[in-house]
């Protein structure tokens, strides 16, 4: 039999059948665990929490402009993201203008975040957020670097005739007679701009808005590296980088941060903040195992065979 | 400076582009626009097959323009400042002026852009009807695409018509027919399978790693290690036990902690990583300039010209 392939062989040509199972084992086995894996914050996650619950940074009660460009295509990373986000804006009482440049399907996906963490609220007696009085829908805009380019320019004039209706009134409004925007004329007002995204649109606001504002990104792994860059520059003051930074962000939240030389940073502890990241957390490390074991496997064989010839 | 380009300076945020949503003024404004655009695209293609090129090119070429110069020409300091406060000259009357066209502008290609998606909505119905019309291959999965289309597009409208009479936390309360055709639709099918096409990435990607990650050289062995390192410093699990490992072996000895993993992975990042994307961003920003320049110049070759 010459032509049987050794073990060694075998090992460097698993089917991919077999590696597709396997993940799909082992990532769905994993969903099914509930467990607080630990974490070690990142400097980027750090910084964005900083900026988040720092009263200075972000005070209380103050506007920032939230800007959702993330569909259920990148659901595994962004909506943790949002979720842990609003969860800690919530909780200060930030309120938000969100809009989207992206993607049509996005405040429409937004707003179901928003829902869901209403309802956490409600189910713990917490006040919820309401539309008008503590965030304001601007909706879509179709053109990323025009709308960019605008709010950059002249935040008011760029958002001009978008209307919100208030609870209990049947008349929309404008919104900037909304307590959300109603002190906003141009994105300067805003002390932190934040941008959940799952493509470059973050890129595309840090070349527009140039420093006019305090900007923070939560971008998936994929934009994790390029957004760095900015982050490096200064031009980003916080980034949590996919499924490993929405996990820091709730352990941050959690824990609370403390840095040596920088003042403490409070944690919201006894809230719910373990959430989507931290569900998906071990699965996350479960399916790197299975991808480094492979990669393993694989070199061993093609070593291990090289050798016997 | 030349009006019709500037925002009003107060509310209502209104110019000659514009007006209150709903009054007669805004319909007849759209009626003009639509003339006038069906009126020029007819004129386009009434224009001999030579002229076209040079009118699209100067249309290309003053578009890009006012661009050009947002980004060169000295900016304000304040683009909000009340017009009798402003400083009077050339340069500042220019400036104020491009700034507060941007807006105005961008609305623009908003607009223009919202007509694209229109027109690839057109175009998917125009190609799919024919295929159905016609019975071509596979022609039940354009019906599929249609009956959807149709459905997510109805039952889209009547949701926000709902919402937008009724308010939406009494639509939450009530969950009329409207809410829960959207939710089926939107929550239920679209967002769940696109969610399920993305993920199939992860499939590819460990199979593509597997067969790729193999050390055949020095190169891949180098790109293989760090590789691994930066899958391992994603486990938050392996980084804490690690750091904690090389912490208690001398978490004051500076030399020791350098083999943290955290610290490992952090110098890859910032030293290898991100200045190697810096540079492949720089390159493409040139290229992309130099294309940028093509196209707004109108220097670009077109097909057996």
């Amino acid at each position: 039999m010459a032509n049987e392939k050794t073990i060694w062989e075998k090992l460097q040509a698993i089917d991919r059948r077999v590696l597709y199972t396997l993940l799909m084992v082992i990532a769905t086995v994993s969903l099914f665990f509930k467990v607080n894996v630990p974490t070690k914050p990142g400097q980027p996650t750090k910084d964005l929490y900083r900026l988040l619950v720092d009263d200075e940074a972000l005070p209380e009660g103050s506007t920032v402009i939230l800007q959702s460009d993330w569909t259920q295509s990148t659901r595994g990373e962004s909506a943790g993201q949002m979720e842990a986000l609003l969860r800690i804006l919530m909780r200060r009482n930030i309120k938000f203008a969100l809009l989207s440049v992206a993607d049509p399907q996005a405040p429409l996906v937004a707003r179901n975040v928003i829902r869901a963490i209403n309802l956490e609220r409600k189910a713990k007696n917490q006040r919820e957020y309401q539309v008008w009085e503590d965030y304001v829908n601007l909706g879509y805009f179709p053109n990323a670097e025009g709308t960019s380019n605008a709010i950059a320019a002249n935040f008011k004039t760029a958002v001009a005739g978008r209307k919100e209706t208030p609870p209990g009134s049947a008349t929309p409004l404008d919104v900037f007679q909304s307590p959300v925007l109603s002190k906003v004329s141009k994105v300067e007002d805003v002390p932190v701009y934040i941008n959940v995204t799952g493509s470059k649109t973050s890129n595309i606001l840090i070349e527009r808005l140039g420093g006019r504002v305090p900007f923070a990104a939560l971008v998936t792994g994929v934009m994790g590296p390029e957004t760095l860059n900015y982050y490096q520059s200064g031009q980003v003051k916080g980034v949590a980088i996919g499924l490993n930074g929405v996990a820091e962000m709730e352990s941050l939240m959690e824990k609370g941060l403390v840095e040596t030389g920088k003042p403490e940073v409070k944690s919201f502890a006894g809230e719910t903040n373990y959430g989507r990241g931290m569900a998906y957390y071990l699965a996350l490390h479960t399916c790197l195992v299975l991808m480094i074991v492979a990669v393993v496997v694989g070199n061993v064989a093609m070593v291990a065979a090289r050798k016997k010839k | 400076m030349i009006p019709w380009l500037a925002q009003a300076p107060a509310a209502p945020a209104l110019n000659m582009w514009n007006a209150p949503a709903g009054t007669p003024e805004i319909w007849m404004k759209v009626g003009i626009a639509m003339l006038a655009g069906f009126g020029l695209l007819a004129a386009l293609i009434a224009a001999p097959t030579r002229l076209r090129r040079p009118i699209s090119g100067a249309f290309i070429f003053l578009a890009g323009l006012f661009w050009v110069l947002v980004f060169l020409f000295p900016k304000p300091i304040d683009s909000q400042t009340p017009h009798e406060q402003r400083p009077r000259g050339f340069v500042q009357d220019v400036s104020f002026w491009l700034a507060d066209a941007i807006p105005v502008v961008s609305n623009f290609s908003n607009i223009l852009t919202a007509f694209i998606l229109g027109l690839g909505v057109f175009s998917l119905v125009r190609i799919h009807l024919m295929r159905v019309a016609k019975k071509q291959n596979d022609w039940p999965f354009s019906v599929v695409l249609l009956v959807s289309m149709v459905a997510m597009a109805t039952f889209g409208y009547w949701d926000w018509k709902t919402r937008l009479d009724l308010g939406g936390a009494k639509v939450d309360e009530a969950w009329p027919l409207a809410a829960y055709g959207k939710d089926l639709l939107f929550d239920g099918m679209l967002q769940v399978m696109e969610a399920a096409m993305f993920s199939l990435i992860a499939f590819f990607i460990l199979s593509a790693a597997y067969r790729a990650f193999r050390i055949r050289s020095v190169e891949a062995t180098i790109l293989l290690c760090a590789a691994l390192i930066a899958m391992l410093n994603l486990m938050g699990a392996v980084v804490v036990t690690w750091d904690g490992m090389i912490e208690s072996f001398g978490k004051d000895n500076a030399f020791v902690m350098n083999f943290t993993l955290s610290s490992v992975a952090g110098f890859i990042r910032d030293n290898l990583q991100t200045p190697g994307i810096r540079a492949i961003d720089f390159g493409i920003g040139l290229g992309a300039l130099a294309m940028g320049l093509r196209l707004w110049l109108s220097l670009e070759r077109v097909g057996g010209n």
